[in-house]
């Protein structure tokens, strides 16, 4: 008699892979604690850059990390695999930080990566659009600004204009030399791009979610609604 | 970062407006996050002619005042005005940060606009009172007479410490604007007396790349002139005296930070940079105790520190009101020395975050003579000649340009000749097929580095999105299994939870982990999160114990769990309450669908004990459990066509305070849709949040073509606990309501 109840999460994930999957992203999944090297060496992200201070992350006691984001896929796939390629990995991934309504120790991202001859930016620009168009509908006010994230270069954020407010929603870009490197693929060959989008912001504009907390509450009162 | 909008435009004069600038940035790779602008233009001069008191508020008045032309009657709450004074009017539709003002009703009585106070104008944060003018002319635009000053902050990305300075980020404009920053030159009022017979200098570690210092003897310590204490307010920092503001001033200004030592203090006359090489308690300038550690590197008077380098001056050497004789530093420190040392010190300072990021060790000296100049015009003193230093510029080494790859990796097709332009514009010079990188620029190694200038100076508009060539169809992956597992799971019933990653010591207890045998997080912020769960049972039945106001609880996660050796996905299912044994049918269920033995799974009730200790109310709960790869590895799958259809949903908040329950049942005709009468309950009842039906079916005994509906109710208050008789009364408007609307009889 009773329906059954996906949680929201589950299904916001599932619709972006289902975007990938119809640009023709196979799905990948990356373990969740992962190694140092992994989850930054491996991106550029080595331990005396700065960069790392941007997230905090949950260190075990044996010396790995809980993944500060699910692109600690990309050099695990690249290295077992020849261009060219495209995946998506979903998951969840982890801040070590205090909780409040706008902020979780644990969240969902999908991240995306693209590699073969001539990949360019203009590609990238191209398959954002597709996936703003996709997920927001063609009317969709979008910009693309460039940004620093140590793992692409060049790297470029998404935005889109939400009651004429931008809201970032989508990080992106080349594949860096040294991660291609990583990866084992010769940089001087092959090209790429990444990005990266988490739906936890996107769920909570859609169906009004004023808690982020909720969504790992186990409170049947928000689960059975979805 | 905070940056003036006037400071910006002493290094380049561009023509855009504070608006405008700040989008340009935003587009060249810096994100705006305020822009604090001048007074709005629709903001004037008016003269009170006459306050009255507001008829149906004691604390308010009515100003009646002239803007020169008419008069106009505003309401307003200041204790402070009178008849006769000259005062800030902001007319409707005056813009005073995001809020625009329109004409208002306040308390009975229309008001068109609004009496200002400092704060209202940006210029303090008073807001006691409204702003009273002098020396005005009624209708004037107040900005005439009151400047405020254009505030943009920034958040600049770790690559790019070169923005962290007036002159860094004016240069990048400039480059946009295609133009070239040129650094003006300082002359320097110098005396006979040579700096370097009163202080030598010598670097004892490879952590320090340049060591500059000049000698000002004679110096009058007092407080800052008005606008050096006004700049730095309106970028966020605090004046203390003279010296000490000048060489703040020259950080932002360029990028470089700076030190004012006590000359008289440094007793040894000599400055050696060396690494500690044994711990020691010292003092730093914001009166807090530290632990120096071996390898830390410090500024010292021969053998005594007198400062952490780069990061903060101790006490010791502190510059106060009785100092005439002033030792200024310039200097570059390591990277990742200045960066370790801070963190390990828990102290990041103005100057650390620069250094870590990178300084331009090109302007340096420049830096220095610039100090010593601002310090000689505003605190008098004479400048000993000649800088005396150690070490040298560190150089970058140059980086291959490469035409084709830019070209290539941007998917533009961008002319040589504008490559060029834009390169120089930012200070790079082309060298045959090397570019030299400038001392400023830490974040260029590899030729692809270059795409990047290109694409942000020209626009990212200038590339032309093209399409992938069309993929091959991906190959189905373990994702899509599970998922459809998930979707078979929500067929039988169950609810999707999804836990956290982490058990917490009473969970540990509850659960009778051995906490032994699992892994530890080694930082947790939060006590929650100080293992990570090796089963999903745990935290499932805590959502049993945290949902009383549900009678039948049936639910399930697919989620990785971790053992010291392992990480693995795996699926769990909890039933409970009456729909305990539901667990063994759910599990018999699934494994038919995919044609798997089923071996793997455990099913076991939970023990009274068990309950307990998870405060469990209900008396029977069941389990099953599987490592999810074993069950894959069989499993037969018919499709893989996964649900994504959210569109139908519709969220009502869920309260603080508990829910009631009720039930209902109805007799209604047969062709009346059980999601109908769902959505007319929630549609009825401002307090009902989430309804269920629970029961359908027809019989003879209802009357021909009628059925009989029952309904799960929960209600809820947002704001407190909803009583007994407010849930009753929500009851009765329902009933009523489908009675109206489906001619549905309810049945007692």
């Amino acid at each position: 008699m009773r329906q059954g109840h996906l949680h929201p999460s589950t299904m916001f994930l599932r619709k972006l892979v289902k975007i990938y999957e119809e640009l023709g992203f196979e799905v990948y999944e990356s373990p969740e604690v992962d190694s140092e090297w992994y989850n930054f060496d491996a991106l550029n992200v080595p331990s005396d850059h700065p960069a790392r201070d941007v997230q905090d992350t949950f260190w075990l006691k044996d010396g790995r990390v809980l993944r500060t984001q699910t692109s600690n896929g990309q050099v695990r796939f690249g290295e077992k695999n020849k261009p060219p390629f495209r995946i998506v990995i979903p998951g969840r991934c982890f801040r070590n930080e205090a909780t409040d309504a706008r902020h979780e120790t644990t969240f969902y991202q999908v991240e995306g990566l693209c590699v073969d001859e001539n990949i360019s930016v203009a590609n990238l620009f191209w398959t954002i659009d597709q996936m703003m168009k996709k997920l927001f509908g063609n009317s969709i006010e979008y910009r693309i600004r460039p940004h620093h994230y140590p793992f692409v270069e060049p790297g470029y954020d998404v935005d889109i204009k939400l009651n004429g407010k931008w809201m970032e929603i989508f990080g992106s870009g080349m594949v860096h030399p040294i991660v291609l490197k990583n990866m084992g693929i010769d940089s001087e060959k092959y090209s790429g791009f990444a990005f990266g989008l988490g739906p936890d912001r996107m769920m909570m504009k859609k169906f009004g979610i004023e808690d982020i907390r909720l969504n790992l509450s186990g409170d049947l009162r928000y689960l059975r609604q979805f | 970062m905070k940056y003036l909008y006037s400071w910006l435009k002493e290094y380049h004069d561009f023509k855009q407006s504070p608006e405008e600038l700040a989008e340009i940035i935003v587009s060249l790779g810096t994100e705006i996050e305020s822009l604090k602008s001048q007074i709005d233009e629709k903001i004037i001069v008016a003269k009170i002619i006459e306050v009255k008191n507001h008829p149906n508020a004691d604390r308010l008045h009515i100003a009646r005042i002239s803007d020169g032309k008419k008069e106009l009657e505003v309401v307003c709450g200041a204790p402070n005005i009178e008849a006769g004074q000259l005062v800030a009017f902001a007319q409707v539709g005056t813009k005073i940060g995001d809020f625009e003002i329109k004409k208002a009703e306040i308390r009975g009585v229309e008001s068109p606009g609004m009496l200002c106070s400092e704060r209202e104008l940006g210029i303090s944060d008073e807001h006691e009172g409204i702003k009273i003018l002098e020396n005005v002319e009624i209708g004037e635009k107040v900005s005439k007479y009151l400047s405020t000053e254009v505030v943009l902050e920034a958040e600049v990305t770790p690559n790019r410490g070169d923005l962290l300075s007036h002159i860094g980020l004016a240069r990048d404009i400039g480059a946009y604007n295609k133009s070239k920053l040129d650094v003006p030159k300082i002359d320097l009022d110098q005396s006979d007396k040579k700096a370097s017979d009163e202080l030598g200098v010598e670097i004892k570690s490879d952590k320090c790349d340049l060591y500059c210092a000049r000698v000002i003897k004679g110096v009058k310590i007092g407080p800052s002139p008005d606008w050096l204490k006004e700049k730095l307010i309106a970028v966020g920092a605090k004046p203390i005296n003279n010296v000490v503001d000048i060489t703040n001033f020259i950080m932002l200004d360029m990028g470089q930070p700076m030190h004012a030592f006590d000359g008289k203090k440094i007793k040894s006359g000599k400055i050696v940079i060396c690494d500690i090489d044994k711990e020691m308690d010292v003092e730093t300038l914001d009166g807090i105790k530290r632990a120096l550690l071996p390898g830390m590197l410090a500024i010292c008077d021969s053998n005594d520190p007198i400062a952490v380098a780069g990061v903060m001056g101790l006490g010791n050497s502190e510059i106060d009101d009785q100092t005439t004789d002033i030792v200024l530093e310039s200097a570059v420190f390591n990277r990742k020395s200045i960066r370790k040392t801070a963190k390990l010190l828990s102290l990041v300072s103005e100057a650390s975050y620069r250094f870590e990021r990178g300084v331009d060790a090109g302007l340096t000296q420049l830096a220095l003579d610039k100090a010593a100049k601002m310090i000689q015009e505003l605190a008098g003193g004479e400048i000993y000649s000649g800088i005396v230093k150690s070490g040298d510029v560190p150089r970058h080494d140059p980086v291959k340009l490469d035409y084709k790859l830019i070209n290539d990796l941007s998917g533009a097709k961008f002319e040589e000749n504008d490559v060029d332009a834009i390169l120089n514009n930012l200070g790079f010079e082309i060298d045959g097929e090397m570019v030299k990188i400038p001392t400023w620029r830490h974040d260029i190694h590899d030729k692809e580095d270059f795409v990047e200038e290109i694409i942000r100076i020209v626009g990212l508009n200038k590339i032309k999105p093209e399409p992938l060539k069309s993929g091959s169809t991906p190959a189905p992956s373990d994702y899509f299994k599970k998922e459809k597992i998930k979707d078979l799971l929500a067929g039988d019933g169950l609810t999707e939870a999804l836990n956290y990653a982490f058990l917490s010591d009473t969970d540990v207890v509850a659960a009778k982990i051995d906490p032994a045998d699992l892994v530890e997080v080694a930082n947790p912020v939060q006590e929650e999160n100080k293992y990570l769960r090796n089963s999903l049972i745990p935290l499932l039945l805590k959502n049993v114990a945290k949902n009383p106001s549900f009678d039948d609880i049936e639910i399930f996660e697919i989620g990785q769990i971790f053992t010291k050796e392992n990480e693995s996905t795996s699926l769990a299912i909890v039933t409970s309450g009456k729909s305990a044994r539901k667990a063994k049918d759910v599990v018999d269920n699934l494994c038919k669908h995919l044609h798997v033995s089923g071996e793997g799974f455990k099913l076991y009730d939970i023990d009274r004990d068990e309950l307990q200790r998870f405060k469990i109310k209900k008396q029977s709960v069941s389990v099953a459990q599987v490592n999810l790869a074993q069950i894959l590895k069989e499993a037969k799958f018919e499709n893989l066509e996964i649900e994504a259809d959210d569109s139908d949903i519709v969220y009502n908040r869920v309260s603080k305070f508990p829910p009631v329950k009720r039930d209902l049942s109805f007799i209604v005709e047969v062709k009346i849709q059980l999601d109908e009468i769902r959505k007319e309950i929630l549609q009825t009842s401002p307090k009902a949040f989430l309804v269920e039906a629970f029961d359908e079916f027809a019989d003879k005994r209802f009357g021909d073509n009628k059925k009989n509906v029952a309904f799960h109710v929960w209600m809820q208050d947002l704001d407190k606990t909803l009583s007994d008789q407010e849930a009753d009364d929500q009851i009765s408007k329902i009933i009523e309501s489908l009675k109206q609307k489906f001619s549905a009889d309810l049945r007692s």
